[in-house]
């Protein structure tokens, strides 16, 4: 018998086998209690609630989801972008710093982006209360870290000969770092920034969903009264806000050469910098703290958590995200492979749309209505928020893609389906797989949402801690869910290196 | 009066086991024009590299000036200029903005915000891209899109522009048409252009591979294997010594 040779085509197809054990635990779960509701919740989105009160409504909600998702957009790319340099390798070799402070800003920077910045609103909230800037707060903390790896990345691969020939001129050292790193940062704020707004304003709804303000906050309230069609105004209303906040970032032309263009993007980057650091003292110096006095007792609450059920909670956040990965990976080239026509690419493009659209507690909380909780569907949750990610990176990146192998297999009778295997996405696997090598350290992070929602692994038991404020049960899950996420960067990391 | 500017005394590199360069002692005195001819591989660019500070010899000495590299202030520093045989431009800004990086040297941090945001003057840079035979039509260029003899020239405009004593050039003629090449070469051995009010680096150190381009020096000095075979008056050059390099 031949052996089994793994390619990064095979590679790209065979985590659904994650589907047995997941289709088999969910076909044991289906309960048809909530049918109804489900085809109700899916009819109402071709009928959405369209009146004065809720257009008002939208209106209100969508001014707080775009200031709080704009403004840590701007914040966290920017001081994103200040880390990302003080993270890479550049900055210490121009500055001859030991690599000794590279490797400990890398570690609190992986600690930082480790958590999600819905764990980061829960906490701050019970520090806090319900407060604006909180939103703002949470997403930029996480965010910030998240950028910052971006542009480090980009900033390591900057040529090590152009630093010599730039240092050899002698030049001052920050004029050599900047002449260095300027393209670099303008490109990745090019390609990467309007993929961060977006996932800043979907931030912004979810963190809506836990009461933050927002759309989000519509969002959950009213499919808590069950009011679908309301639902759908919001999601849709939300739909057009993303796909118009794409349209306009587009349309800018982040054109350096253009003088008045490039003071104005330098007053912002001055401006926010400084409006950020009077915006947080504001904040340290004006709060009152309500709950502050609660940190002070972390030492001295005691833990209920046993460790057996502790490191249960540990392994199933594990194969939560192995799960899920293996879904967000094999499921786009495999729905896109099996239906390869114009009008099936459309409807899958639509409902991928959709899948990043709605938050993952929708998702999850409307296919509770005909399956009970388990960790198979939270895990087919989260694998289908992340499929409709991985999903709009694979169709851009065919779209883009020389065509020219695909339509000579095709007219040599080659089948359409082994064609477009073949001839397109044979060229694109294994980039494709390297995106979801850095995927996957989000789905980790993100395990902790549909756990909160799903009463699966960590992110339920952080919940539970956090409502009858046991601090140290907190913690210790914090230092876990960090634990998780680092191991998986570094995992993640090296598959991507092999892979780039 | 001891008029030396670089001096290696029983320089020796290493890289992964492999000995670069083995025992090299060289003068360079103030004011000579001395071509580097060995086969490719043989250490040449490595011993520019040592001159110029961008590697730290494993065993040896090196002075410039009569000091230890790290004694050097900006000043002395800024009177060594390199051509380097990969160039090493930035890619991602334009051919004038290349050019101009030659100028961060000599001003402050605010110069080098105004060239990236392309609103600098680049009266000084066009003038020496012009010398070097650079059309005004790929002056905002970005250097990937430039041809080998384009980035060749822009390398040396930016070699140049710092209007440094001292040049250490690996391969400078490389991609250049046997015109062009008459005009680099006169450009940066003459040390006056009283035409172009344009000063050439007094003293220079050119790795070559063309014998027909040693007219212009007074020194030729020989590398294989990373050991000096000779290092004699261009007059005295003869078939024998080639033999013992190539």
């Amino acid at each position: 018998m031949n052996k089994l040779k793994l390619n990064y085509i095979s590679l790209s197809f065979l985590p659904i086998l994650v589907c047995i054990p997941l289709g088999y635990q969910l076909i044991n779960n289906i309960h048809l209690g909530g049918f109804k509701l489900f085809q109700e919740f899916l009819i109402s989105a071709f009928n959405p609630k369209i009146d004065n009160e809720i257009i008002i409504t939208i209106i209100n909600r969508l001014n707080e989801t775009i200031l709080i998702g704009f403004f840590s957009w701007l914040v966290s790319i920017i001081f994103g972008a200040i880390f990302g340099i003080i993270s890479s390798n550049i900055f210490y070799k121009i500055f001859n710093i030991p690599n000794f402070f590279y490797r400990i800003i890398r570690f609190f920077l992986t600690i930082i982006r480790s958590i999600h910045e819905v764990v980061w609103g829960i906490l701050l909230m019970q520090i806090y209360g319900i407060n604006f800037s909180i939103g703002i707060i949470a997403i930029c903390i996480p965010y910030i870290a998240v950028n910052s790896k971006v542009f480090a990345e980009q900033l390591e691969i900057i040529d090590y000969k152009s630093f010599e020939s730039i240092n050899q001129i002698n030049a001052p050292k920050f004029s050599s770092l900047l002449t260095l790193i300027w393209n670099p940062i303008i490109n990745t704020f090019k390609n990467f920034g309007l993929y961060r707004l977006e996932c800043s304003i979907r931030s912004t709804v979810i963190l809506g969903l836990f009461g933050i303000g927002g759309i989000g906050t519509s969002i959950f309230l009213s499919f808590q009264t069950l009011n679908f069609r309301e639902l759908w105004t919001y999601l849709w209303s939300l739909a057009i806000l993303i796909i118009l906040s794409g349209l306009i970032f587009k349309k800018i032309k982040f054109n350096t050469t253009n003088k008045i263009l490039s003071i104005f993007f330098i007053a912002v980057f001055f401006i926010t910098i400084l409006f950020s650091f009077s915006y947080f003292l504001y904040f340290i110096f004006n709060n009152n703290f309500e709950n502050f006095n609660s940190v002070s007792s972390l030492f001295k609450s005691s833990s209920d958590l046993g460790l057996f059920d502790f490191l249960k909670l540990i392994l199933e956040t594990i194969i939560l995200s192995l799960l899920s990965t293996g879904i967000a990976i094999s499921l786009p080239p495999l729905v896109i492979g099996i239906f390869n026509n114009n009008s099936s690419k459309f409807f899958i493009k639509i409902f991928a749309f959709l899948l990043r659209l709605i938050p993952t507690p929708v998702i999850l909380l409307t296919l509770l209505t005909f399956n009970n909780p388990s960790l198979s569907l939270a895990a087919l949750t989260l694998g289908l928020h992340n499929a409709g990610i991985t999903s709009k990176l694979l169709f851009t990146n065919l779209d883009r893609q020389d065509k020219r192998n695909y339509i000579a297999m095709k007219s040599l009778g080659i089948s359409k389906k082994t064609s477009w295997l073949l001839g397109l996405f044979s060229q694109q696997a294994k980039s494709y797989l390297a995106y979801c090598a850095y995927r996957s350290d989000i789905i980790i992070r993100e395990t902790a949402i549909v756990g909160v929602i799903g009463s699966v692994g960590l992110g339920w038991q952080l919940q539970e801690s956090l409502s009858s404020f046991a601090w140290q049960e907190v913690t210790i899950v914090l230092i876990a869910y960090s634990s998780i996420a680092i191991v998986g960067e570094l995992i993640n990391g090296k598959i991507k290196n092999s892979l780039t | 009066m001891n008029n030396t500017l670089l001096e290696l005394k029983n320089i020796s590199y290493k890289y992964k086991n492999n000995l670069i360069l083995n025992k090299v002692n060289l003068k360079i005195n103030s004011g000579e024009k001395i071509a580097l001819l060995g086969k490719s591989g043989s250490g040449k660019t490595t011993l520019i590299s040592v001159l110029n500070g961008t590697i730290k010899p494993t065993q040896g000495e090196v002075k410039l000036f009569n000091k230890s590299y790290e004694e050097l202030d900006r000043k002395q520093k800024r009177k060594i200029t390199t051509i380097w045989q990969d160039l090493r431009l930035i890619e991602d800004l334009s051919a004038e903005q290349n050019v101009n990086c030659g100028l961060l040297a000599e001003n402050n941090f605010y110069f080098t915000f105004k060239n990236l945001l392309n609103i600098s003057s680049f009266k000084k840079a066009h003038k020496y891209m012009q010398l070097c035979g650079l059309h005004n039509s790929i002056y905002e260029k970005k250097i990937r899109k430039l041809s080998g003899g384009q980035k060749q020239r822009v390398a040396i405009a930016r070699s140049l522009i710092q209007g440094s004593n001292i040049l250490l050039a690996d391969e400078p003629f490389n991609n250049l048409d046997p015109k062009l090449i008459t005009t680099i070469k006169n450009l940066l051995l003459e040390n006056v252009d009283k035409k172009n009010s344009k000063k050439s680096p007094k003293t220079a150190l050119v790795a070559l591979h063309r014998l027909d381009l040693l007219n212009d020096f007074d020194k030729v000095i020989g590398i294989r294997e990373g050991k000096i075979f000779f290092n004699i008056k261009r007059n005295n050059l003869k078939k024998l010594h080639l033999d013992k390099i190539y």
